[in-house]
C-alpha cells in the first residue's frame, strides 16, 4: 500500500441509476461553474501560499485547509463526471464522498522544493493530463475547471479527447451504465486511478504536500480488484537501466519494430484463420494459438523495451523469460456468439488501449529522462507502463481470438493468486 | 593444394583488378606545369589551404579517438551482453548497435567542430543543434543495416564457423549491387528546369554512346553552399543529380555543361558497376581478415566477437582508404577526360575547377601525403592541367 500522504479512497458499489447517468453532464453544470470559480480563488490562494511557504517553510493553516478542500472537491466532481462515483457531490469538498482523497495535516516543506514547485510539477501535471485529470484549473491539464464557465462541457470533451484515460473510461462507462445500470469494475477503477493521480499532482502543485506524485497503480489508492484472466502479466524487472541503451533506446528498438511489422502481417492472417477455426470448432487451433501467443508476447516485450518498462534487449521469437512478460493460457472453449462479433466487441477495448498507449508514451518519455539521470526507472512509471503492457496484451489476445475473456481495465498488475495455483506453486 | 588455390585466387584477383583499371585517359599523358597564381587569387589559395588544413588535422584526431573508443569497446564491450535477453544473434545485434552508438557519440564533437569551421568560412548556415539532430534518420538506417549485416554473418558463422566469409562476401556484394540500383528511386529530386542544359545532356549522352539519362536537382541550401553533382544507379535506374548550389548563378552555363558531361561519363564508362566490382574484390579478403581476427573470440558466431569485429572493420577501412581514393581518383580522371572530349571546351573545364577553389575552398594543390591519403578526386591543379593537356593534344 501507498505511504503517500495524499491517499485515494474508493467506496462505491458500482450501481448507477440510468437517469442520472444519461443526464450526467447536464447535472454536473452547476459543479463545473462552481469549480471554475473556486479554481480562480485556488490559484490566487496558491500564489499567496507559495510566498508564505517560502518565508515560513510551511503553508499557513487557513490556506492549507482551503486548498485541501478545493482538491477534494475537484476529485469529487471528477469522480461524478467520469462515472467513477454515483452520488451528487456536495459543494464544499467535505470528506466522505465515494471517490475521495485524504489530505494530510500541514507539514514543513523544504524551501528549495517550494521555490521550484511549478517547474518540478510539470512532468506530474503532464502525466495527470494524460491519465485524464479529474480536477480543474490550476495545472492546465484539467478538463472540468476551465475558467470559461459555460463552455466547460465542450472543453471537457475536447481537452481530454487526446489520451485522457479517465475521460475515455467515462465515455465507455456511460454506454455500459445505460445498458446495465452498473459501472464496469475495470473502468471504474481505472477512472478512479486517473483521478487519484491527478489529485496527487494538484496537491503537490498547490503545496499541500512536498511528496512527489506516485503513478504506481499498485500503491495509489486501494488494492484494485483484478479477476483471474487467461492473459497475465509477469514482472521481474529490478528497475536498473543502462544509461547508454536508454539514450539510444528508440534506435536500438528499430530492428524489433521492423521485425514486429513483418510479423504483424503474418499475425493478421493467422488471426483471421483462427477466427474461422474458433467459430466452427468452438476454440482456437493449437498451432495458431501458439503462433499468435508468441506474437502477443513478442509485442509485449518490444513495447516494454521501447518504453523503458524493461531493460534487456528482447529476443526475436517471443519466448518466455523476459522481465516484463505475459503468460497465456492454452486454448479454451469460447462462446461462438462472442467469437462471431469479436471485432465489434473489441472496439471499446481498442479505444481504451489507444488512450493507454498515450499514457505509456508519456510514462516512457518521462522515464527516459529519469533513467538517464539516475540509471533507474522510477517504480511508479515502470508499473504504470507494465499495467499498460498487460492491458494491451489482453486486447491483442482478445482480438486474435486467443481467449474469450474481455480485457480488464483495472489498473492492477496481477490478480491475487488463486488458492489452487498457490498450492501448486507451494508444492513445486 | 591450398597454396595452389591461393595462387589461382590471387591470379584471378589481379586479372580482375587489371581489367577494372583500364581507362580512356591516354597512357603517358604529360600534365603541363600550371601557374596557379595566374589563375586564382593568392589570398583565395591561402584561404583554401587554411580551410582544408583544419579538416586534415580534425580527420586524424577523429580517427584516433574512434580507434581508441573501439579498442576500449573491443576490450570491455562484451559487458553489454548483460543488457540482452535475446539469443546469440540478437545479442550480437545489440552489441553491434551499441558499438555504432559509441562511434556516433565519439564523433559528435568533431561534427560540431566541422560545422563551426564551415560557418567561419561561410560554407554552411547549418546550426549546431540542427546538425546533431539532422542525421538521426541516417543513424537509424545504419542501425538497421548493421543488424541486417550481423544477422547474415552470424547466421552463416553459426552454420560454417570457419568458412562463413566465403558465403558472406557474395551476399554483401549482392546487397551493394541492389542498393546501388535502388538508391536513385529512394531519393527525391526536382526536375531540371533548364531546357538548354537538358538538350546539351541529350547530345552528350549520344556522343558518349549511351541513352539519355534522367537529371534531377537536389535542394541542399539548408546545410551547405558548396556546389556538387553525382551519378547514381545503373541500367534503368541511371540518374544524374545536380545540387541546386551549382545552378544558382555562380557557375556559367559552359561550366555546368562540363559537369553534366563529367557525370554522364561516369555512366558511359560504367563507373558504378566498376565500383561494385572493386568492392567485390576487397570484400572477400576483408571478410576473411575479419574471420581470422575474431577467431580468438570464438569467431563471428559468438556475440563476444562483435565488438572486436567493429574495430577490425574500421581499421580495414582506414588501411584501404588510400587504395580506395586512388581508384576513385582514377575514375574521376577518366570522367574529366571524357568530359573534355565531349564538350571540347577546356576553358569552361578550367574555369569550373578554378571555381571549385573559389566557392568550395578546395585546396588546389594539397600536400602529397594528404592527397594520397584523403582525396577522392584529382586536385584542382591536376584537373586544370588535364584541361590544358587536352587543349595541347586537340591542337
Amino acid at each position: 500500500m501507498s505511504d503517500h500522504p495524499i491517499r485515494l479512497s474508493v467506496d462505491d458499489d458500482l450501481r448507477r441509476p440510468r437517469l442520472t447517468v444519461f443526464f450526467r453532464l447536464l447535472l454536473a453544470i452547476p459543479h463545473l461553474i462552481w469549480l471554475a470559480l473556486w479554481s480562480i480563488a485556488a490559484i490566487l490562494a496558491a500564489i499567496a501560499g507559495w510566498f508564505a511557504a517560502l518565508i515560513t517553510g510551511c503553508l499557513p493553516n487557513g490556506l492549507h485547509n482551503f486548498l485541501g478542500a478545493y482538491v477534494r472537491y475537484a476529485t469529487h466532481v471528477g469522480g461524478y463526471l467520469s462515472l467513477a462515483a454515483n452520488p451528487y457531490p456536495g459543494f464544499k469538498g467535505e470528506p466522505g464522498y465515494p471517490v475521495d482523497v485524504v489530505i494530510p495535516e500541514r507539514q514543513p516543506q523544504p524551501r528549495w522544493k517550494t521555490a521550484l514547485r511549478l517547474l518540478l510539477a510539470i512532468p506530474a501535471l503532464l502525466l495527470a493530463a494524460t491519465l485524464g485529470s479529474g480536477v480543474g484549473g490550476s495545472g492546465g491539464g484539467g478538463y472540468s475547471g476551465q475558467a470559461d464557465g459555460g463552455g466547460s462541457n465542450a472543453q471537457w470533451f475536447t481537452s481530454t479527447g487526446v489520451g485522457g484515460v479517465a475521460a475515455l473510461c467515462a465515455f465507455l462507462g456511460w454506454f455500459s451504465c445505460l445498458a446495465l445500470g452498473r459501472m464496469p469494475l475495470g473502468l471504474r477503477n481505472l477512472g478512479a486511478y486517473g483521478i487519484g493521480y491527478t489529485a496527487q499532482a494538484y496537491a503537490y502543485t498547490l503545496l499541500l504536500t512536498a511528496r512527489y506524485p506516485n503513478a504506481d497503480p499498485e500503491s495509489l489508492g486501494p488494492e484494485w480488484e483484478l479477476p483471474q484472466h487467461p492473459i497475465r502479466l509477469e514482472l521481474s524487472d529490478d528497475g536498473h537501466r543502462s544509461r547508454l541503451t536508454v539514450f539510444f533506446r528508440l534506435l536500438l528498438a528499430l530492428p524489433h519494430l521492423v521485425w514486429l511489422t513483418l510479423w504483424s502481417v503474418a499475425a493478421f492472417l493467422a488471426a483471421i484463420a483462427n477466427w474461422f477455426v474458433a467459430l466452427l470448432g468452438g476454440q482456437s487451433a493449437e498451432p495458431l494459438h501458439r503462433f499468435l501467443a508468441a506474437y502477443t508476447r513478442y509485442d509485449a516485450h518490444v513495447t516494454a523495451f521501447l518504453f523503458l518498462v524493461a531493460n534487456p534487449f528482447p529476443g526475436f521469437a517471443g519466448t518466455r523469460g523476459y522481465p516484463v512478460d505475459v503468460e497465456i493460457d492454452p486454448p479454451q472453449r469460447q462462446n461462438r456468439w462472442i467469437t462471431l462479433f469479436r471485432i465489434f466487441l473489441a472496439i471499446p477495448a481498442l479505444l481504451l488501449s489507444a488512450g493507454l498507449n498515450v499514457a505509456l508514451f508519456v510514462a516512457g518519455l518521462l522515464g527516459w529522462f529519469a533513467a538517464l539521470a539516475t540509471g533507474r526507472m522510477p517504480t511508479g512509471l515502470r508499473n504504470l507502463g507494465a499495467f499498460c503492457v498487460r492491458y494491451l496484451a489482453q486486447v491483442n489476445a482478445y482480438i486474435f481470438v486467443l481467449t474469450g475473456a474481455y480485457p480488464h481495465a483495472s489498473p492492477a498488475l496481477r490478480p491475487p493468486p488463486e488458492p489452487e495455483r498457490e498450492l501448486e506453486a507451494a508444492a513445486a | 593444394m591450398r597454396a595452389l588455390a591461393a595462387l589461382v585466387l590471387a591470379g584471378l584477383w589481379a586479372a580482375a583488378a587489371y581489367a577494372l583499371w583500364q581507362t580512356r585517359v591516354p597512357g603517358g599523358l604529360d600534365l603541363p606545369e600550371i601557374d596557379l597564381a595566374g589563375r586564382i587569387d593568392l589570398d583565395v589559395i591561402a584561404r583554401s589551404k587554411r580551410y582544408e588544413r583544419f579538416f586534415r588535422v580534425e580527420f586524424v584526431v577523429a580517427q584516433l579517438v574512434l580507434i581508441g573508443v573501439l579498442l576500449a569497446y573491443a576490450r570491455w564491450g562484451i559487458r553489454f551482453a548483460r543488457e540482452s535477453a535475446a539469443g546469440r544473434i540478437g545479442t550480437g545485434m545489440l552489441l553491434g548497435m551499441i558499438g555504432l552508438a559509441l562511434v556516433w557519440l565519439s564523433q559528435v564533437p568533431f561534427r560540431l567542430a566541422e560545422v563551426w569551421w564551415d560557418r567561419r568560412y561561410d560554407q554552411t548556415d547549418a546550426g549546431y543543434v540542427e546538425t546533431l539532430f539532422a542525421n538521426w534518420f541516417e543513424l537509424g538506417a545504419e542501425f538497421l543495416f548493421i543488424c541486417f549485416a550481423l544477422v547474415i554473418v552470424m547466421a552463416l558463422a553459426g552454420r560454417f564457423p570457419r568458412r562463413w566469409w566465403l558465403g558472406a562476401a557474395p551476399v554483401f556484394v549482392g546487397l551493394a549491387t541492389l542498393f546501388a540500383f535502388v538508391f536513385p528511386y529512394l531519393s527525391t529530386t526536382d526536375p531540371l528546369d533548364r531546357p538548354g542544359l537538358e538538350a546539351a545532356a541529350r547530345v552528350y549522352a549520344k556522343q558518349q554512346g549511351i541513352e539519355p539519362v534522367r537529371i534531377g536537382v537536389e535542394d541542399v541550401t539548408d546545410f551547405t553552399s558548396a556546389p556538387n553533382a553525382y551519378a547514381v544507379g545503373f541500367g534503368p535506374s541511371k540518374r544524374i543529380v545536380l545540387w541546386n548550389t551549382l545552378l544558382d548563378g555562380r557557375f556559367g552555363v559552359g561550366e555546368v555543361k562540363v559537369v553534366l558531361a563529367h557525370e554522364l561519363a561516369h555512366h558511359s564508362r560504367n563507373h558504378i558497376p566498376e565500383s561494385i566490382g572493386w568492392y567485390a574484390l576487397f570484400a572477400l579478403p576483408g571478410a576473411w581478415l575479419i574471420a581470422l581476427a575474431t577467431r580468438r573470440r570464438g569467431g563471428m558466431a559468438n556475440p563476444a566477437a562483435v565488438p572486436l569485429s567493429l574495430l577490425v572493420i574500421v581499421l580495414l577501412n582506414l588501411v584501404s582508404l588510400p587504395v580506395y581514393n586512388a581508384i576513385s581518383r582514377h575514375m574521376e580522371q577518366e570522367a574529366d577526360w571524357v568530359a573534355l572530349e565531349t564538350t571540347r571546351d577546356p576553358d569552361s573545364a578550367a574555369g569550373l575547377f578554378r571555381n571549385f577553389t573559389i566557392e568550395s575552398l578546395n585546396d588546389p594543390n594539397p600536400p602529397t601525403w594528404s592527397y594520397l591519403l584523403f582525396d577522392s578526386h584529382p586536385s584542382v591543379e591536376r584537373r586544370i592541367a588535364m584541361a590544358e593537356a587536352w587543349r595541347g593534344r586537340a591542337k
